[in-house]
């Protein structure tokens, strides 16, 4: 199959989807809905592979590491591979329902819970540190961001409240009158932006995600 | 030599913060101070939105939040899971997440009113569902053709809870556990064309991007992180993780704000003469 050909067979399989999806949304015809859930069932089921397809592709990636003895890398890949292939062992002892096996319920309850758990607090101790060099009234929009930043933080906090019964009611005002207009306004411009993404890849002009650049 | 002082405001080694932070996080733990928690519109209708389910009514909660999430999502997901089982409402478990089954598990655990309910009948967990947004539309036309049994394997057509149980309509509400995006599938697939009431359960940091889709009737409820939680655990009428947590926030963010104001003091105090 000649490469022109098969880039206008993926055009034409995406514009029928693409179709398909659309009518689906709009219109209650019993072979275009059942069509449209077969798609989407598809769908489904590819992402799944999906799933196995990054492991396969996680395990090249650090396979290769360890391989090459990568300084500084390699360990950390070598415990990955081997924590990857205890953990895939011990469902597949039971797979029907993984959780019954207790040495796998154990690696999820307790060092997985628990790297979790501790890695997502650490981000606690980051920005705080963070917020502390970066936070800085060096001009007029940053003393107000720093302003807004800071009621918003007391309006959250119950301190807040203790410390003064209108501290939330201004960081409420920063939030409810200054922040939920500009969010709105960029949601309903990403989804006009979402809206023109979509009719230019149904026009065969926005083909990034064939691999190649869009045209005017 | 005061130069010296406002300069070095501005560059306390890291370190030191960490520290004091650590240090400020534990003295609640020692000491609570368990200060009053006010309740906001956002969560009052969440909570006012899960009394309304009557019972036998069809109740579904995606969980789209890790292990990770837990001190900011879990509160506020156990809370409304209490009333839901006061409410006798069916619950219908299912996860985007590959670790959603440990956040099934840990409700199940924390919620006493389980041990009255019949797995099966009253609740069940049907496992992880990938996809994303395809797969929720999807899970609104047709839960079937996506889950053919629970995470225990049993087939779905012998669960007592999913015999009249097959797509949006059939549901009364969704609850989104999320620290990301997936509450706009359920608002995009669920909420506008079955108009399905959707509540967002998140962490405090995607509070903001949801507000907008409460502000406009689009969510019914709200639940801002471990906020949310103790302002669901106070109406609900049973402390629990969340209320503790409150005190941890209260001391991290006053010295988040005594750590800014300082840096500042000395960038003002220097601005002129570097």
């Amino acid at each position: 199959m000649s490469e022109v050909l098969r880039k206008e067979v993926v055009y034409l399989i995406t514009a029928i989807v693409v179709i398909t999806m659309i009518a689906d949304y709009f219109f209650g015809i019993k072979q275009l809905n059942d069509a449209a859930s077969m798609v989407r069932t598809w769908a489904v089921v590819i992402s799944a592979m999906a799933l196995a397809l990054g492991a396969v592709n996680l395990m090249r990636a650090h396979g290769n590491i360890v391989r090459k003895r990568v300084p500084g890398r390699w360990i950390y890949s070598g415990v990955l591979i081997f924590i990857f292939a205890l953990t895939t062992l011990l469902g597949l002892l039971n797979i029907n329902n993984p959780s019954t096996n207790p040495l796998y319920k154990w690696l999820f309850d307790y060092p997985y819970t628990s790297l979790g758990q501790t890695l997502y607090a650490i981000t606690g101790f980051y920005i705080a540190s963070a917020a502390y060099r970066a936070f800085r009234a060096r001009n007029i929009d940053a003393a107000l961001l720093l302003l807004a930043g800071i009621f918003v933080l007391l309006k959250n906090a119950p301190i807040g409240e203790v410390i003064w019964v209108q501290l939330p009611v201004i960081g409420g005002w920063f939030n409810d009158i200054g922040q939920v207009p500009a969010m709105r306004t960029f949601l309903i411009t990403a989804a006009f932006g979402l809206l023109a993404y979509g009719f230019r890849t149904l026009l065969g002009k926005e083909r990034g995600f064939y691999g190649e650049v869009a045209t005017a | 030599m005061s130069q010296g002082i406002w300069n070095r405001l501005q560059m306390i080694d890291r370190r030191i913060i960490y520290w004091v932070l650590f240090i400020i996080l534990m003295i609640p733990f020692i000491r609570p101070l368990g200060l009053p928690v006010s309740i906001t519109d956002q969560t009052r209708d969440l909570y006012n939105g899960i009394r309304s389910v009557k019972e036998g009514e069809v109740v579904v909660i995606n969980i789209s939040s890790g292990v990770s999430a837990w001190a900011e999502c879990l509160p506020s997901l156990v809370a409304s899971v209490k009333v839901l089982n006061q409410q006798k409402a069916k619950i219908i478990f299912w996860t985007s997440f590959v670790d959603g089954q440990l956040t099934y598990e840990a409700i199940v655990s924390k919620v006493p009113s389980f041990k009255e309910r019949v797995y099966g009948t009253d609740y069940v967990y049907l496992g992880y569902y990938a996809g994303a947004e395809t797969g929720v539309a999807q899970l609104a036309k047709d839960i079937r053709s996506v889950f053919t049994a629970d995470y225990k394997g049993t087939p779905i057509n012998q669960l007592p809870i999913m015999q009249n149980v097959n797509k949006a309509e059939d549901v009364k509400l969704v609850l989104s556990s999320d620290t990301g995006d997936v509450c706009d599938y359920y608002i995009r697939q669920w909420r506008v064309p079955y108009g399905v009431p959707v509540a967002e359960i998140g962490i405090a940091m995607i509070y903001s991007s949801y507000q907008p889709h409460y502000k406009a009737g689009i969510l019914f409820g709200l639940s801002n992180g471990s906020r949310g939680g103790a302002e669901l655990e106070k109406l609900v009428g049973e402390l629990g993780d969340a209320t503790t947590t409150m005190d941890a926030i209260n001391s991290s963010h006053l010295l988040v704000i005594f750590c800014i104001v300082l840096a500042n003091l000395g960038y003002l105090a220097t601005r002129g003469k570097k």
